[in-house]
């Protein structure tokens, strides 16, 4: 067969599977003569490291209920990761992890927590956790950090602040109890449920006031990385079931995420830049006449925002996540996760005044349903919204789903899927930003896995900031994390070069670590340039990528990195040296091969069946 | 190049790949598939709007009543017809709002009680067929008002996926399981007990869709399509002169029906060049798609359930030292108490106490030891269900004052004073030098070891698997009384008979019985032990979950006396008593929540013989499960050599 044959005939084919099903061979015989184009795969410039695992490690304990300083297996459950740069230079900084759970611990203190350390770069390129000995005389690598002796201890240590000005970072604490019962947890909680008394903070009218245990929980509480200690409980945000927040670059307003429903976007304006002691709590309220916040806060200690904030008539969302932040036009960004069902959670608070954006209404009512009250209102996918500082105003920038009013073809069946939008960050790749948004799945109804699939797997995106209206087709896949893992915590390093991200309870027969909850590192961000990055294929090569039915059909970029860019939309199957079929995807135009061992790479077998020659090899 | 150029191209393309292959046929098979399942999804969504007609008309006479049992009837039959489909495809909503068990849940999205509330097609049937269904007209409405909405949103949601010809052939393989141990069983049909007609129904509905497909598989395997052409026959007619509940002999329909498919439909799905799900992606299953019975032992993935690679090379090192770990005392405290302590491997690894002692002797533990045969096939641990994964089992144990008392610290520390036990994991996890003993590689290992205890070679599973021709008739009956008229399989699920949840087998789940601090049904009495409630995990303080204890499984319950979380009942004719009567609630006592019918089974001395028989006839060889030879030597601490295999107490 002439070359020039091959051509027609891979072309039709292709034009003929476009819309059809196709069956794969399970072997296939390799055509005389066939000479392929090889698609070269090089070594990605990406590469993993683990720094920190949970339940393996050790770290080093304060002295705690009169048990002595010591050493003990790390909590587990990591989530938000904080950096706090190391000024001088010498260091890329702290890093705190914070760990989801709670957890009775004789060495490490009940309730939640976190844990610190501090890295630098090596001549290698790879991060290296420091040995270092604190004021307190702990010595080693990983420190837990100590709220039993300063605030008090804290519980489910979720999302948090890490502030963009000087890297100062609170833990946020989500799982809001309203009775010491609950904080108990039949001893496995917090066991010490005495009424404590608030003492050292600097919160004007804090010193001295006695709380109920359980009332000493669910602030934003800031603690000292580099000693890892806790600091103080911003008593004054309100108490909330927070989950996530952002230090503007004035250093006096603070934006913040509650989970809960309903959960109020607040924002805190400190008196003095960098004194989050003083100053006025509000939450927004889109319908408000002229600047759309409400002041919230009396003086003395704010036990019931969320009564108050409904009475005030603030506007509700769904579950509020992680707060972010742009630092090139300081517009915020945050995730509504969503719960299925939110109708029981805010019907009592609609009636008390609190309002739904015109958003919200607007998607009710494009359902058919009379409002966001309505018994049939759902909430699957959640969204991000977004949030312009200069006007105050709130749009949704990037919607989870889709939902399809109608039936799309097949060529245009989305290949992703945003599903409970959870973690969310701010990164910088080539100098432009990116949000990292991390998924956390409510359940695995409506297409958020896919179909057949049962358990949970949750996908970590890049989004373009540079899109102004962006759909879930502008998402990038990064895959490189452990399977049915809730990833979260995502984080630059001060240098750019790595994202720190955590894996949190994986449920997987991943190898070893990457079963156990842990803080991994990815290296090489420095150099992947813009264009390359997954959707922005078109930049790699317009010719071939202009999906034009009438193109030969054709694979790029070459050399790949990870994912192949086809040119037609199709069904396809990848088959190892030995003519063995090791991949197949359907109705797609990319391929991640990047998860295929490089003996499945091999060159001159492996090819797309009857397809114009295509063959990824590795040279690593 | 234009249009026309194109067209004679594909024609050229036709011809060659004509040759053996058939693109359109395959096609054609998916479209008319696809097309034929939009139709149902419409036709349940009417059948649905019909049934609420007729609950509007509920006005207290028999008419109406039986009006409604008819359109709720209807309303299932149309459901069962693309089940198959309906369920593979998005099990979660089917589960959650359209064919859900009859109890409240908890949602799973946060860590908190948020109840939900019992809705959709099962509830409907409950209450359609109760003894006054007008009483329950206003709470009927609202039910199937939200299925409306819910199976609406599901609908919508399924008729714009596009369909893929390995989502039919698994979803068929899967109503398989899903119409052996939930339909057949009266699991979805606790009012009408129509399982026999609704089982009917599925096959009709998966056969119309497979045999779009006949065309194809003629081509490519003529044999095997005549041979399932005459098994699709087959079964209707069987379940069309078979339609009795209490009589349905469900071993013959194992044997004859659901065994024979579930192979048929792998062969045509390799057969048809299909994909298999791990070619398209890398999620783990707890289903084996490639075992071909349902009985075979590797059907269950025990590797999913405990995290591990089971085909990795350094397994069975680290499955042999997990087995030392597993009867060495110097995991204690006080090096005396093992593993083993509680768990003899000739027991099926229990101890054949009520509850075993605590460390010290003085008193006993909380609950009675469980076995550990089979126990790995379970998503949550403890018979409270605390712990979700197997490698963190062991910690409750390490951590307990009144088990072994210590922490993973003191253990590593320990054996690390061991170069035997060093040279072990370093053979055992060489790829981890900083973590090579380590509370990784030590609940690891335990793990592996753990795991590795499993059992589906006794005589039941022999028969079933072929292997022997023959089964104690008294066995046969007591199975089909156990998968019927006695309602155990609607809890303990076949093939484990433990309460992990077909077909897709990935969540455990605990019921309340009203157990009983004693085995006297005479002077009865509740235990007070909180079970679920109490287990620490913030979604389990639902009011419902007081005294709920894990489903465990009924293999080897000869060896495992005395039974339930208390020890209270030393024999299994005790045991089946107490659920002839309806457990705790039978008994006249205060069960708010239990979840055993309460009414009688109605079970005659010999039915409860058969159910013992049948429960007899699923022992194992436990000689299988061997202890170390000995311990390894510690090299400066001459004096815990003396330690025996298992610990002090051990009789192994």
């Amino acid at each position: 067969m002439t070359k020039r044959t091959y051509l027609l005939f891979a072309l039709a084919f292709s034009c003929l599977v476009a819309n059809a099903q196709t069956l794969f061979d399970n072997e296939i015989t390799i055509p005389a003569g066939y000479a392929p184009t090889t698609v070269v795969m090089p070594p990605s410039p990406l590469s993993m490291q683990i720094l920190f695992i949970g339940g393996v490690d050790m770290v080093q304990s304060t002295p705690t209920y009169g048990n002595p300083a010591g050493e003990e297996v790390a909590k587990e459950w990591h989530d938000f990761i904080g950096i706090t740069p190391d000024a001088s230079g010498q260091s890329q900084g702290w890093v705190t992890v914070n760990h989801e759970m709670i957890y009775a611990s004789n060495k490490l203190g009940d309730g939640g927590g976190m844990t610190s350390f501090k890295i630098a770069r090596k001549a290698d390129g790879t991060l290296e956790v420091l040995n270092q000995t604190l004021n307190d005389g702990r010595t080693g690598k990983f420190f837990n950090v100590d709220f039993v002796n300063t605030t008090g201890e804290t519980g489910m240590n979720c999302g948090g602040i890490n502030s963009i000005v000087d890297g100062r970072i609170w833990t946020a604490e989500e799982w809001f109890q309203n009775r010491n019962l609950d904080i108990f947890n039949g001893g496995n909680g917090v066991r010490d449920t005495s009424d404590f008394t608030v003492t050292n903070s600097d919160i004007p009218g804090m010193n001295g006031r006695v709380l109920k245990k359980y009332q000493n929980f669910n602030y934003m509480t800031e603690i000292d990385p580099k000693q890892a200690k806790a600091i103080r409980k911003q008593y004054n945000w309100g108490r909330q079931g927070f989950e996530g927040g952002v230090i503007a670059p004035d250093n006096r307003i603070v934006y913040l995420g509650p989970d809960d429903v309903p959960g109020f976007f607040g924002m805190f304006v400190a008196n003095t830049p960098g004194d989050f002691t003083k100053g006025t709590l509000f939450a927004y309220k889109h319908d408000k006449a002229g600047w759309k916040w409400v002041p919230i806060w009396e003086p003395g200690l704010l036990l019931d925002h969320n009564n108050l904030a409904t009475s005030k008539g603030a506007t509700m969302f769904n579950r509020i996540e992680w707060v972010a932040i742009n630092p090139d036009d300081n517009f915020i960004y945050f995730t509504e996760t969503g719960l299925d069902n939110p109708v029981n959670a805010w019907a009592d608070n609609a009636a008390a005044g609190g309002v739904f954006h015109p958003a919200t209404i607007a998607r009710a009512q494009a359902n058919g349903w009379a409002g966001p009250t309505d018994p049939n209102y759902r909430d699957y996918y959640g969204r991000i919204w977004k949030y312009d500082p200069r006007t105050a105003e709130l749009s949704v920038y990037l919607e989870g789903g889709p939902v399809f009013a109608d039936s799309p073809t097949e060529a245009n069946y989305p290949s992703k899927h945003l599903s409970n939008p959870d973690g969310l960050n701010v990164i910088k790749i080539d100098g432009r930003p990116f949000l990292a948004i991390q998924e956390d799945l409510n359940g695995t109804s409506r297409g958020r896995v896919p179909a057949g699939v049962t358990n949970r797997t949750c996908e970590m995106f890049l989004l373009d900031l540079s899109i102004q209206n962006p759909t879930v087709n502008d998402l990038i896949r990064l895959t490189a994390v452990p399977a049915g893992a809730e990833v979260t915590g995502v984080v630059q390093t001060p240098d750019g070069k790595s994202l720190l991200i955590n894996s949190q309870h994986p449920s997987t027969s991943n190898p070893f670590p990457y079963n156990h909850s842990l803080t991994f590192a990815i290296h090489g961000l420095d150099q992947i340039d813009y264009a390359r990055l997954g959707n922005r294929s078109q930049d790699l090569d317009p010719e071939m990528a202009k999906n034009d039915e009438n193109a030969p059909f054709s694979v790029y970029p070459n050399p790949v990195t990870r994912v192949v860019f086809m040119n037609k939309t199709t069904d396809v199957a990848l088959y190892d040296a030995n003519g063995k079929r090791v991949l197949v995807q359907r109705n797609t135009n990319q391929l991640d091969v990047s998860s295929l061992p490089t003996r499945h790479l091999l060159p001159e077998k492996c090819r797309w069946r009857n397809f114009e020659a295509f063959c990824a090899i590795s040279n690593s | 190049m234009n249009k026309k150029t194109l067209t004679i191209s594909a024609l050229l393309a036709c011809f060659f790949l004509a040759v053996g292959f058939k693109e359109n046929e395959a096609a054609l098979a998916l479209q008319k598939t696809t097309k034929q399942f939009h139709t149902d999804l419409n036709l349940t969504a009417v059948a649905i709007a019909n049934m609420k007609a007729a609950i509007v008309r509920l006005d207290g006479s028999t008419a109406s009543e039986l009006a409604v049992q008819e359109a709720v009837t209807n309303a299932r039959m149309a459901y069962k017809k693309s089940e198959f489909l309906i369920a593979y495809l998005d099990g979660f909503a089917v589960k959650k709002n359209i064919n859900g068990a009859p109890l409240p849940s908890v949602d799973p999205a946060i860590p908190d009680v948020m109840v939900i509330e019992p809705c959709g097609l099962q509830v409907l049937d409950e209450m359609a067929f109760s003894e006054a269904p007008t009483d329950e007209k206003a709470a009927m409405l609202s039910r199937c008002d939200k299925l409306i909405q819910d199976f609406k949103d599901v609908a919508q949601h399924q008729s714009r996926l596009p369909l893929e010809h390995r989502h039919v052939m698994e979803a068929i393989r899967q109503q398989l399981v899903r119409t052996f141990t939930l339909g057949v069983t009266g699991f979805d049909t606790p009012g009408s007990v129509n399982a026999i007609p609704e089982a009917k129904a599925a096959f009709e509905g998966m056969y119309a869709a497979f045999r779009h497909y006949m065309p194809l598989l003629e081509q490519k395997d003529r044999g095997l399509a005549i041979v399932l052409d005459a098994r699709m026959e087959h079964t209707l007619k069987y379940l069309t002169e078979n339609d009795d509940f209490d009589s349905f002999d469900r071993l013959a329909f194992l044997m004859e029906h659901i065994e024979p498919q579930y192979q048929l439909f792998y062969e045509v799905h390799k057969s048809l060049s299909i994909e298999f799900a791990e070619e398209v992606d890398k999620t783990p299953r707890a289903v084996n798609y490639h075992a071909v019975s349902l009985f075979a032992p590797d059907f269950l993935n025990a590797g999913y359930y405990a995290n591990l690679d089971r085909k990795h090379p350094l397994m069975e090192k680290r499955r042999e030292l997990g087995l030392t770990l597993f009867f060495d005392p110097i995991l204690s405290k006080n090096i005396d108490r093992s593993c083993a302590s509680c768990h003899h491997p000739e027991k099926a690894f229990t101890d054949g106490l009520p509850k075993p002692l605590a460390a010290g002797g003085k008193h006993s533990l909380l609950r009675n030891s469980p076995t550990l045969v089979n126990c790995v096939f379970a998503d949550q641990y403890f018979w409270d269900l605390r712990e979700s994964r197997l490698d963190r089992q062991m910690l409750h144990v390490i951590k307990s004052e009144e088990e072994f008392d210590t922490n993973y610290p003191e253990i590593i520390a320990k054996l690390n004073q061991s170069s035997e036990y060093k040279q072990l994991f370093a053979a055992a996890y060489p790829e981890q030098p900083d973590y090579q003993v380590s509370t990784y590689s030590i609940s690891d290992a335990l793990s592996a070891y753990v795991a590795s205890l499993t059992d589906f070679d006794s005589p039941f599973d022999q028969y079933v698997q072929g292997k022997t021709g023959v089964l104690d008739p008294a066995a046969h009956r007591g199975f089909n009384l156990f998968m019927g008229k006695a309602a155990c399989g609607t809890c303990h699920f076949a093939p484990a008979f433990n309460g992990t949840v077909p077909p897709t087998y990935d969540e455990s789940e605990s019921e309340v019985l009203g157990i009983t601090l004693t085995a006297d049904t005479l002077n009865p009495s509740l235990d007070s032990d909180l079970g679920r409630y109490a287990n620490g995990m913030p979604r389990s303080k639902a009011e419902f979950y007081k005294t709920s204890f894990k489903t465990v499984t009924v293999r080897n319950a000869e060896l495992t006396s005395p039974y339930m979380h208390n020890g209270a009942f030393k024999t299994l004719e005790e045991v089946v008593d107490f659920y002839n009567r309806g457990g705790g609630a039978g008994l006249k006592l205060d069960v708010p929540y239990q979840t055993l019918p309460f009414d009688e089974l109605k079970l005659t001395k010999a039915e409860q013989a058969d159910l013992v028989a049948f429960m007899k006839a699923l022992t194992g060889d436990m000689s299988k499960f061997k202890s170390p030879k000995h311990l390894p030597k510690v090299d400066n601490q001459p004096e815990w050599n003396n330690r025996k295999v298992g610990g002090k107490d051990y009789q192994g």
